[in-house]
């Protein structure tokens, strides 16, 4: 099989993830324990990817400073993305980076190295690119493709026609023509878009292949939508797949605690004495769970600390929470303001930004956004959305 | 204070000078102001410029060259300027034996002289040129290149390592003496030089040379032998630190990048040392060590105020303990015994004059432990005990995250010699990784630094935990910004420095809100009221900020832990305006990484 360089779009914030993406982009975020991007370089690397080309923007310094030089021993080199203006500016932002035919991936979603490996031996000669492409009963949400023979003949973004759609996976081979068709295509509203370059390709009659793969992949749009993906993860036996359950010895777990599977629990971690943790919870780097603390169905996020006979159901924290003692997050359903829109019903308990903190015996009705910095004094009950930096009083 | 390697590849390479500019660049942190190679086939090829690594790159040749054997260096001048002549490496008068070395020959005059009466001539004023003359001078003799490269060496005094190249003999010949070298044992040929990052990317199996031994390295092997010719059998150990961590990637400067590092860094040196749930720190490598009666320090630069942060923290807990500056340690003549913990404080582990200072501690019967970022050093062999604070490798001349894992490990120590640890200490250490990170993420240092580039000088006051942290941010700001920068312990200022102070003299107060925090905001005024800009760095801005004219944000805290908060602010103050002023931010004028000369 050919070795590829790879180009990884990891500069866009991913807004609709705010507040958890106020100090790193969408693929730092954590599926399992580890960035959706590291899970993303995983397959790549799986896949024989012999160079990795980061573009890197929104809080690129969180991404650097996470990787270094390489990653499992093959070369990371990181393109600046100034501006977000697209992610086919963000390609040609790479293009000095590569030579000849390279992999291209969108960095923020979860893309198994089945999907990478299907693209790559389905990639022919005469081809100008060729996409990776999901059955999946909607497509709305995403790109959607027309497939003939294993030819692309329609790209459409959103689609909401009721067309015979696959799903754009956001892995492509790209030929080195992709980058002047991006070049020439018409900016949509200020952005260079990837698959407009496709798009005029196919007009003018290149081949664009798809590959129809069954692979693993996962995208979280909303906040909440973290927590499927890391049950996915689960499921799919990805999430501890490299971390034998042997891991739990690294941490500091008192022998009176009962762990719950699946739990997938980093390294540094210290859960005290009584404490319940799972199922299906993530404990990031340094995660602390005190005495008696129930989790369940959570992903808490590095260096979060949970206060003695606290709990946390369906719970999503960003770095650095305190959830203090007593506090309490029931579980969802719960209805989610997202700015202007409201999700109704959605499984949320809770969701506190980096560091939020509260002084405990604090009660979160469900569906809480707790933006970054927001202070939560004692004995008070947080509902809605609370925007970064607030104090709370009851 | 220079670097030198040797390789010697498995098969005649055509690439052997790739290999070797590589492994320069490996080693440039420890000095920079000229370099060279001399490459050995049937005749000897020497290359050398006075400058920084690239000047020697453009000025080979681009076609291969092909060696049996090859030597590098790169040199900080000790004896002669930075020159073409007096870079390294150095040949006899038939161009036939070409030398390198790191440290200082002490008798060289002397051997000068009589090799100059002799008929030698000389091209350089550096003392290494006398050893290929030395063995110029056997070889004469009808010595075998091996039996003159030993007694060159046994004629030379001081602390040096060595390795020669001969146009007839295949293979690296190499000496230690006092300083260090270390053997790099690869798939495609074996390495030496006098650090590992040397030859990482080859390989992580190395052998640590002992002092008085020789080493050759061939295409077949290696070859060490004592000082009577006895070949001795060395361990092979594994290095474990990663050569990925020797790229930039994506920073414009490893300063910056190292800075970035810190909660990495921190995590690594708490990692397994800390149990929240037993309320206690243990440190596996020193588990031996039982509480001292006496605590002295001994430490450089960066380092030294690591140990007065240190020397604080002992005595805190009820143990005498003080700081030394490792150089002035022999003349300060303190009262020593064998109920004193001697603690040598250094990153690289080869530091000359910490080495010193260790080597009269152990002469008087101390119990000694060194705390450095390298296994395997100097220091860590020569000391009773060794802490390591896994900082991962530093290469930016300017220590950053290294400062911040000795704080750390240091915190540790003190309390872990004394057992005295609340469960909050312990909470408080774990909270670092992130605080730290959290002022990484939002530190509004690059606008301070803007608003006051065009400053006469720095000052930098704190009292307490804050005055060790004061002193290092004047360090940090006169070794990457060419600025005049002082550090003072708040209260001094009035019985002085307060005469420097004027409005073109910005003053960073470190404040704690936990204590000392009235007086602190006494000295402030102080130099407020002289006009000076005041900048605080302060875990309680509320108290604070009507005192002030900026305020640089750190996480609360409490006051033993921190300086290791507050100096990310003032490293990123000096990382700024160094870049907005355009300084050679890795490598600064005159210093070099790790000094190896007293």
């Amino acid at each position: 099989m050919d070795s590829y360089a790879a180009i990884v779009l990891a500069a866009g914030e991913g807004n609709r993830l705010r507040p958890l993406t106020r100090y790193r982009p969408k693929p730092m975020l954590p599926a399992g324990t580890k960035p959706i991007l590291e899970h993303v370089f995983d397959a790549l690397v799986d896949a024989g990817i012999d160079e990795l080309v980061a573009v890197v923007g929104y809080r690129s310094t969180r991404v650097q400073s996470h990787f270094g030089p390489t990653y499992r021993n093959v070369p990371i080199t990181y393109v600046s993305q100034e501006k977000q203006l697209g992610t086919g500016h963000a390609l040609l932002a790479a293009e000095s980076a590569v030579d000849g035919t390279c992999l291209v991936i969108n960095g923020d979603q979860i893309v198994d190295t089945r999907i990478i490996r299907d693209t790559i031996s389905g990639h022919e000669a005469d081809a100008s690119a060729t996409l990776a492409l999901l059955q999946r009963p909607s497509v709305e949400a995403y790109g959607g493709v027309i497939l003939e023979d294993g030819h692309v003949t329609n790209i459409v973004e959103n689609p909401h026609d009721d067309q015979d759609y696959v799903l754009n996976a956001g892995v492509y081979i790209i030929e080195p023509a992709v980058f002047d068709a991006v070049r020439a295509s018409e900016p949509t509203a200020g952005e260079h878009h990837l698959v407009d370059g496709l798009s005029a390709l196919v007009d003018t009659g290149e081949t664009v292949n798809g590959v129809v793969s069954e692979g693993i992949w996962a995208d979280a749009t909303y906040p909440w939508d973290l927590l499927d993906v890391s049950f996915e993860l689960f499921d799919a036996g990805i999430v501890d797949g490299d971390r034998p359950p042997a891991d739990h010895r690294d941490s500091n777990v008192h022998p009176s605690a009962v762990i719950r599977e699946p739990v997938v629990i980093d390294r540094d971690c210290v859960i005290g004495p009584g404490a319940v943790v799972g199922p299906y919870v993530c404990l990031g780097e340094n995660a602390t769970v005190g005495s008696n603390a129930v989790v369940e169905e959570s992903v808490i996020d590095a260096d979060t600390r949970l206060g003695a006979n606290a709990t946390a159901i369906e719970c999503v924290t960003g770095i650095g929470v305190t959830i203090g003692a007593g506090s309490t997050v029931s579980g969802g359903p719960g209805d989610v303001r997202v700015r202007d829109r409201i999700f109704e019903d959605e499984s949320l308990g809770a969701l506190l930004a980096d560091r939020a903190h509260d002084d405990g015996g604090v009660t979160y009705v469900p569906g809480s956004i707790v933006g970054p910095d927001v202070a939560v004094k004692p004995g008070t009950t947080v509902r809605g959305t609370i925007p970064e930096g607030t104090e709370v009083w009851s | 204070m220079c670097g030198i390697i040797g390789y010697t590849p498995a098969q005649t390479d055509p690439n052997i000078l790739d290999v070797l500019l590589d492994g320069l660049s490996g080693l440039e942190y420890r000095g920079y102001d000229s370099a060279g190679v001399a490459i050995a086939d049937s005749s000897l090829s020497v290359y050398k410029r006075n400058g920084e690594l690239s000047e020697l790159e453009a000025a080979v040749p681009d076609r291969p060259v092909n060696g049996q054997a090859g030597i590098g260096h790169t040199r900080w001048s000790t004896h002669g300027p930075p020159t073409d002549e007096n870079a390294h490496p150095h040949t006899d008068c038939n161009g036939s034996v070409a030398v390198v070395h790191n440290g200082i020959i002490e008798n060289y005059r002397d051997l000068r002289e009589e090799l100059e009466a002799a008929g030698h001539e000389f091209e350089s004023e550096t003392d290494t040129e006398v050893v290929p003359h030395l063995i110029e001078t056997s070889l004469e003799q009808g010595a075998d290149a091996e039996t003159a490269f030993r007694r060159a060496v046994d004629r030379l005094e001081g602390n040096f390592a060595v390795a020669a190249v001969c146009s007839d003999i295949e293979g690296v010949l190499a000496a230690r003496h006092r300083s260090p070298l270390v053997l790099g044992i690869g798939d495609d040929g074996y390495h030496l030089a006098s650090d590992v990052p040397a030859f990482l990317d080859h390989t992580d199996r190395v052998v640590y040379l002992q002092d008085g031994q020789f080493a050759k390295i061939c295409p077949s092997g290696i070859e060490i032998t004592d000082e009577s010719g006895a070949v001795v059998d060395m361990p092979v150990k594994t290095v474990e630190w990663d050569p990925e961590e020797a790229g930039k990637s994506g920073y414009d400067h490893y300063m910056r990048k190292e800075i970035n590092e810190q909660p990495r860094a921190i995590r690594n040196c708490l990692r397994g040392r800390l149990s929240e749930i037993d309320r206690a720190v243990s440190i596996d490598e020193i588990d031996d060590l039982e509480r001292p009666e006496r605590v002295q320090l001994i430490s450089c630069g960066t380092s030294y105020h690591a140990s007065l942060y240190a020397a604080r923290l002992f005595r805190d807990r009820g143990i005498p303990a003080s700081a030394f500056h490792a150089s002035e340690y022999d003349a300060d003549a303190i009262p020593i015994d064998d109920e004193t913990l001697v603690i040598a404080v250094t990153q690289s582990g080869e530091t000359a004059d910490t080495l010193g200072a260790l080597r009269d501690a152990n002469r008087w019967g101390a119990e000694t432990l060194a705390v450095t970022n390298v296994v395997g050093s100097s220091v860590s062999r020569e000391a009773d005990h060794a802490m390591y604070i896994r900082a991962g490798p530093e290469i930016s001349v300017a220590a950053t995250k290294t400062f911040a894992s000795q704080q750390a490990a240091l915190a540790m120590l003190s309390s872990a010699l004394t057992g005295e640890c609340s469960r909050g200490f312990v909470e408080d250490l774990r909270a670092l990784p992130d605080q730290i990170q959290s002022i990484l993420d939002r530190s509004r240092a690059e606008e301070v630094a803007r608003d006051y580039i065009d400053s006469d000088a720095y000052f930098f006051i704190g009292r307490g935990y804050g005055a060790p942290v004061a002193l290092e941010g004047a360090l940090k700001m006169k070794e990457i910004t060419y600025k005049h920068a002082e550090g003072f312990p708040a209260g001094e200022l009035k019985h002085g420095p307060l005469a420097l102070v004027s409005e073109r003299t910005p003053v960073f107060a470190i404040i704690s809100g936990a204590s000392n925090q009235e007086k602190m905001i006494g000295n402030v005024e102080e130099v407020a009221s002289r006009k000076a800009p005041v900048i605080a760095v302060t875990d309680s801005p509320a108290a604070v900020e009507h005192h002030v004219d900026d305020l640089l944000r750190i996480p609360e805290t409490r006051p033993q832990l921190l300086p290791i908060l507050a100096n990310v602010q003032l490293q990123l103050v000096s990382y700024w305006v160094a870049n907005q002023l355009g300084r050679s931010i890795d490598k600064p004028r005159n210093l070099a990484k790790s000094v190896t000369v007293e």
